[in-house]
């Protein structure tokens, strides 16, 4: 079907084109006016009766508030068989949702395009019903005065989550959006988690004649030196990964932070990451570790061209596809950042989703949305689609099966216990940029301790600027 | 309608012309009505974002509009050098208007004209132009807080119209328009008086929109020097109170003192080569020498200055430079030559030229990324592959931020930062930028050669000029209104460039490929700081202005319009 | 313009060769050396784009089988075919919109005289040099208060990606400086014969500006054909992306899928190359008067 669509586009090009070599010279109004009358490619939504049940409140701070007939347009960066799955589930909430919402998920590309977007959004006025982003966006964009306050929804005795169902949420994901410098606001609610990890080849790893994955950097660097000279080519070792998470996941297993004390700043100077980060430069110059910098790194680890990856618990879906492709047998597995601390310290990240300010209308009834996708149900099917971790307890009851045909996603899943969280605070968009690029830095040759100075006075600093006014 | 009727019949009557300039103002007339659409579709998508630009620039602006801060942002971006700049600015505009006048006043005296009298509407007409700016100045606020207010409404086209309305409406927008409209009227209705009842010239409208061009450089001269004074006044108000020594004017001072006196040796220097004796010309040149001497020595103020700005934009525009440099170059000397060598009589030679053109067609997100694969830093990467086969170690490429010059210098010996050269990973855009541009400049240089005529070379032959002879004395200097232009596109080209450097951009590069563009594209869009990232664009505008300037100097000289 | 037909096949004085010279050898070298560079990166992109994700991520120069497949999974995974529309209609819209503005100004440049107009053509040009980024935030609050207060939509629909693009100043320039080589003896029999400038330019400039026109075309087609940054900006949906959007986001959701990668790269590739194949000889033509004086 979409081959034959290719096919006459081709013929129509190829016979309009000599069409328009041979009558260029007249460049009469006619091209304006022909592709004019095509632009309403969409038929209009069909109005939705306005149903009788989720009536108004009749009390509370949103009495009166009526969400019925409302559209929610839901900003995301979901992609393929996500967004397909989102598409399917946006169908269904549509059709069965007795308040008549339609919901409109539409995808913006990445979370920096989101970014630009929401920006540029604010500047006008011309914001969606629902986005997503990182809890330092939500800071800044509360910052320009563009996002509602989710506590009054939360709380609501008719709208809201009952005690149970809070107590269900993991806590620290749960509090994850509450923002102390803006007086307690509540600027996000979690959908889904992810995790900094250590991808492995289980199988080479045997046959290097290790037993199986490290758990303290001295073995891993052991490990991925014999891998590394094994391929003998640079290759074979460990990918870096120069992203600010890394750094930070590498930290927080060494036992250290990079938020101070009170988490109001930064500090990549402890000697947490002094030591991390000079263990990875000696890695890197050792020839047990390189770069690779086109895209994941999920095939090169499939093509036993290396033989640990470092990335997100939500690519474990690929890898496995990757193994797939490419047909090999091998076991594979996805374990703990190897760690100096007794206990592994985990990374974990995970977008939010916020309610930008609209009108209140709009506001309730993406509330609505969110508290559905978020019921243990919903987060099941979307933690089996997109490889996420859910953000409440009943939803991990019902991924036992998942858990037994994905043994990667439960080895992974098993470590949630041992979470902690890189800085929210507002400025840490450009203090990311700042971070990779001090990585960089130091695997370069730079003086760990002076960068890691450096990398913390210029961080600190972006934040005193922020929040300034 | 009448006009149609008279365009129908054959023979055109002579009362159809009341006159030249009926007939002029017809012209004037139909000529405006074809730039309309075309003016205000630029008008909008084109000026307005550089005015914009300018009034965000004065700003603190994140996101949302925040408090005026004068040229706070410049001075951050560039140090003192902001003041010299604006200094200069003044001067230039005071130069330019004064040109103007002495370029007016030749007019009239060869064709015995008195214009003075246009002054008086002239500059009514511009007070009301500066005024109706300041309209603008007054409104644009009005319109964008207009964001702020639609929070927690439904944002209707209604609700739109009636904010837009209420912006509009606001007192001191009204007044300023008014005020604006109502000079401008009075201007153009003495414009009127003047032209129908007091001067009798066919170059009345030139007069006019001259002195009005004239009124609004002093003005605007005036207006930016004002803003200057006060806020050097201020900044030294400020240091004062916090007992610092401020060098503001001593600043401006050496620094202009310094560019004087290069122009001045520049001027000296050119007309050594018109003195009639060699004594004399060797006077002036040693003269030139000194002056140039005594130049630098001032403008060596100027790296301190710099060294005090935002250290992230100067390494960018050092980066952008380099990029210039070493793309501008190779670019059209490759392309020099593939040109002249296709020019000869050879076989397959459409096959060359459709070929070479392929790249610049490629859509730079599928050519970046074949770049992107081809040079990556892995040891694996295919480019690491083949100069393995040649039995070379793996290069970093895209991620090396080392200088190619220190690379090649090896490790023994410590280049100092500006003659380690531009880092590999900017070597390897710089190539990309060559490999897509190449064909399109040998085209275009294919078909200036075409243009020159081919019984200058025969007649060179009878006189027994050689092929190097020919090229230097005939093809180059014929050549040269298409390489002026094939330079400044290049140039300007290069000093814009961002899609592919992005796309091509390393983190491991360590900032080594981030060019300016790149630079105010950081801070837009990852840091939100839309009043500096203004003010950062308007440097590199005007960065670019004195390219052109300056390449329009030489191509004055150089390029020979035959 | 037939004088410059012919110079083109005309030697060069230097070509004073018998049988096989050194110099001639040497020339067909260096050409080809350069084709060589053009094209290697060329046949890279189609060779990968035929491998097996095992090939693309090892070190095989050639497939072993060429994988069609990957076209399809391509062209499915990126949802190319709705792209593809979009571009179209978008690039028919703006390239449109140019011919008719651009020649209009461009003829008033080129053939008239007004107050002003080197004020105007000086401006016309300064907006050259403006650095894209310093565009989008103003342009994109112009549109949408366009899209507010005017009958039809601009953000998400096609005026944000056609109009704002419809008046270009190179395209102007190009034209102007073809336009004011036409020999005046036209305009002056033209005037002879009755013809204002509207019949002028209609009845006898236009028919004889088919290669700069062409040209007008093939540098609006790939201005629009390329477009990214802004149509990301103003599209909320895939609904008007064009295709340079669809292959951005399809780059970075294949990741190091090099294979697809480059299947999707060839796919955008294709329709631009096989316009140009179909109109080069008057692109060529018509880009030449770019670099001529005038």
């Amino acid at each position: 079907m979409k081959v034959r669509k290719l096919f006459t586009l081709l013929v129509i090009l190829a016979l309009a084109l000599p069409l328009v070599a041979s009558c260029a010279p007249g460049p009469t109004p006619t091209p304006t006016k022909a592709p004019a009358a095509t632009p309403t490619k969409k038929p209009p939504p069909t109005p939705t009766p306005v149903p009788e049940a989720c009536a108004p409140a009749t009390e509370g701070p949103l009495a009166g508030v009526d969400p019925r007939g409302q559209t929610v347009v839901w900003w995301h960066q979901h992609s393929r068989h996500r967004e397909e799955w989102l598409l399917e589930k946006q169908a269904e909430f549509n059709a069965t949702n007795e308040c008549g919402i339609t919901i409109v998920p539409e995808n913006q590309g990445g979370y920096n395009d989101i970014r630009d977007k929401m920006n540029a959004g604010i500047a006008t006025g011309e914001v969606p019903g629902l986005v997503v982003g990182y809890q330092n966006d939500q800071a800044f964009y509360a910052l320009a005065g563009g996002l509602a306050d989710m506590n009054p929804y939360i709380d609501d005795p008719t709208w809201g989550l009952t005690a149970e169902e809070r107590a269900d949420f993991y806590r620290a994901f749960l509090e994850q959006g509450v923002h102390a410098a803006f007086d307690d606001q509540r600027l996000g609610f979690p959908p889904n988690r992810s995790m900094e990890m250590l991808f492995y080849n289980q199988t080479w790893l045997e046959e290097l004649g290790f037993d199986g994955p490290p758990t303290t950097p001295d073995e891993f660097k052991e490990m991925a030196c014999t891998a590394a000279a094994a391929n003998a080519d640079g290759t074979g070792g460990f990918i870096l990964r120069d992203d600010a998470s890394g750094t930070a996941a590498w930290t927080f297993a060494f036992g250290g932070d990079v938020s101070n004390e009170d988490r109001t700043g930064y500090m990549y100077n402890g000697q947490a990451t002094i030591d991390a980060m000079t263990f990875l430069k000696g890695m890197y110059d050792d020839g047990c570790a390189y770069f690779f910098t086109e895209g994941y790194p999920n095939p090169e680890l499939a093509a036993r061209h290396v033989i640990f990856t470092q990335g997100s618990s939500s690519g474990i879906a690929y890898y496995a596809s990757d193994m797939e492709a490419l047909g090999s047998e091998d076991v594979w597995g996805a374990t703990a950042i190897p760690h100096t601390t007794s206990e592994p310290v985990m990374d974990i990240y995970g977008g939010d989703i916020m309610i930008p300010a609209t009108t209140p209308e709009i506001q309730l009834a993406a509330w609505i949305f969110l508290k559905w996708f978020t019921s243990p149900e919903i987060q099941a099917q979307w933690d089996r689609c997109s490889g996420y971790f859910p953000t409440r307890a009943s939803t991990a009851e019902l991924l036992t099966d998942y858990v037994d045909e994905n043994p990667q996603w439960g080895q992974a899943m098993a470590l949630l216990p041992y979470g902690t969280y890189e800085p929210q605070l507002i400025s840490y968009q450009a203090v990311r940029d700042a971070a990779q690029q001090a990585f960089n830095e130091i695997i370069q040759g730079a003086d760990v301790k002076a960068t890691l100075d450096a990398l913390t006075k210029e961080a600190n600093e972006l934040q005193a600027e922020l929040m300034e006014e | 309608m009448a006009i149609v009727h008279q365009r129908t019949t054959p023979t055109p009557r002579p009362s159809m012309f009341t006159g030249r300039r009926w007939r002029r103002l017809k012209e004037a007339l139909t000529a405006y009505f074809f730039l309309l659409p075309a003016f205000l579709i630029i008008g909008v998508f084109g000026l307005f974002p550089i005015g914009f630009a300018a009034y965000v620039s004065l700003h603190r602006w994140r996101i949302v509009p925040g408090r005026y801060r004068g040229l706070a942002n410049y001075v951050k971006a560039i140090d003192n050098l902001a003041y010299v700049v604006a200094f200069w600015l003044v001067v230039i505009f005071l130069v330019l208007a004064i040109r103007a006048l002495l370029q007016a006043r030749r007019t009239a005296r060869e064709h015995e004209d008195r214009p003075w009298l246009w002054m008086v509407p002239a500059v009514v007409t511009a007070g009301g132009l500066v005024q109706f700016v300041r309209f603008c100045v007054y409104l644009l606020p009005e319109v964008l807080d207009i964001g702020q207010k639609v929070k927690g409404l439904e944002r209707t086209r209604e609700l739109f119209l009636r904010l837009l309305g209420e912006a509009w409406g606001a007192p001191t927008v009204q007044w300023a328009l008014r005020l604006s409209l109502l000079i401008l009227a009075l201007g153009l209705g003495l414009a009127f008086v003047v032209h129908r009842f007091l001067t009798h010239s066919p170059r009345n409208a030139t007069y006019y929109t001259s002195f009005v061009l004239i009124f609004l450089l002093v003005g605007g001269g005036l207006i930016l020097g004002w803003l200057t004074w006060t806020e050097i006044q201020a900044a030294y108000a400020e240091a004062l109170a916090e007992g610092e020594q401020l060098e503001i004017w001593s600043q401006v001072v050496t620094i202009s003192a310094g560019f004087v006196l290069l122009l001045i040796a520049w001027w000296v220097w050119h007309s050594a080569s018109h003195r009639p004796t060699m004594a004399a010309t060797l006077l002036r040149l040693g003269a030139a020498a000194v002056l140039m001497v005594g130049a630098w020595v001032l403008i060596g103020e100027l790296p301190r200055v710099i060294s005090a700005g935002d250290e992230n934009w100067w390494k960018s525009l050092q980066v952008t430079v380099y990029y210039s440099a070493g793309t501008v170059p190779f670019q059209l000397g490759i392309s020099l030559i593939l040109a002249i060598l296709l020019f000869q009589n050879i076989r397959a030679k459409g096959f060359f030229r459709v070929v070479y053109f392929l790249p610049y067609i490629t859509p730079p997100v599928a050519a970046a990324a074949i770049f992107r694969v081809l040079f990556s830093g892995r040891p694996n990467a295919p480019i690491n592959n083949l100069i393995g086969l040649l039995g070379a170690e793996p290069l970093l490429w895209l991620d090396e931020p080392d200088g190619i010059f220190q690379m090649i210098a090896g490790s023994g010996v410590t280049l100092p930062g500006w003659a380690a050269g531009p880092s590999l990973a900017l070597a390897v855009i710089i190539i990309y930028n060559v490999w897509t541009y190449v064909g399109y400049d040998t085209v275009i240089f294919l078909a200036g050669l075409g243009s020159i005529p081919g019984e200058l070379y025969e007649a060179a032959q009878i006189d027994g000029a050689g092929g190097g002879a020919q090229f230097r004395h005939i093809t180059l200097p014929l050549l040269s209104p298409t390489i002026y232009f094939l330079t400044l596109m290049a140039v300007i080209g290069t000093f814009k460039a961002f899609n592919h450097v992005w796309v091509l951009r390393s983190g491991a590069a360590l900032g080594t490929t981030d060019t300016a563009s790149v630079a105010i594209f950081q801070e837009f869009f990852r840091n939100t700081r839309y009043g500096y990232a203004s003010s950062l664009a308007i440097v590199l505008l005007g960065l670019v202005l004195v390219l052109t300037v300056i390449n329009n100097r030489i191509a004055q000289e150089r390029v020979f319009y035959g | 313009m037939a004088s410059n037909v012919s110079a083109t096949y005309r030697a060069t004085a230097s070509s004073k060769s018998r049988g096989i010279d050194i110099g001639r050898v040497l020339t067909y070298v260096i050409l080809l050396a350069g084709v060589v560079v053009v094209v290697v990166p060329f046949l890279w992109m189609v060779s990968t784009s035929l491998m097996t994700l095992g090939e693309a991520t090892g070190r095989a120069i050639l497939p072993r089988a060429p994988q069609w497949d990957n076209y399809v999974q391509a062209w499915e995974d990126a949802k190319f075919s709705e792209y593809f529309v979009n571009s179209v209609i978008v690039t028919a819209i703006t390239v449109g919109g140019q011919l008719v503005f651009c020649t209009l100004a461009a003829y008033a440049f080129a053939r008239m005289e007004f107050p002003a107009k080197n004020l105007l053509f000086t401006l016309l040009l300064s907006t050259l040099m403006l650095p894209d980024a310093l565009r989008w935030i103003p342009n994109f609050i112009t549109v949408t208060w366009l899209g507010r207060i005017g009958p039809i939509a601009w953000v998400n629909n096609w005026p944000a990606l056609t109009v704002p693009f419809m008046a270009s100043a190179i395209s102007i320039f190009l034209l102007r400086q073809f336009f004011a080589q036409i020999p005046h003896e036209l305009w002056d029999s033209a005037q002879i014969d009755g013809a204002g400038h509207v019949r002028y330019l209609l009845q006898v400039v236009l028919p004889i500006s088919r290669a700069p026109l062409m040209t007008i075309v093939i540098f609006g087609f790939i201005g629009a054909w390329n477009a990214l940054a802004w149509p990301m900006l103003v599209t909320n949906t895939p609904e008007w992306r064009p295709i340079s959007a669809g292959l951005m986001a399809f780059l970075d959701e294949a990741g190091a899928h090099f294979h697809l990668q480059m299947a999707g790269s060839v796919i955008t590739i294709l329709p631009i190359l096989i316009l140009y194949f179909v109109t080069q000889k008057q692109f060529t033509e018509g880009i030449a008067y770019t670099g001529l004086k005038g």
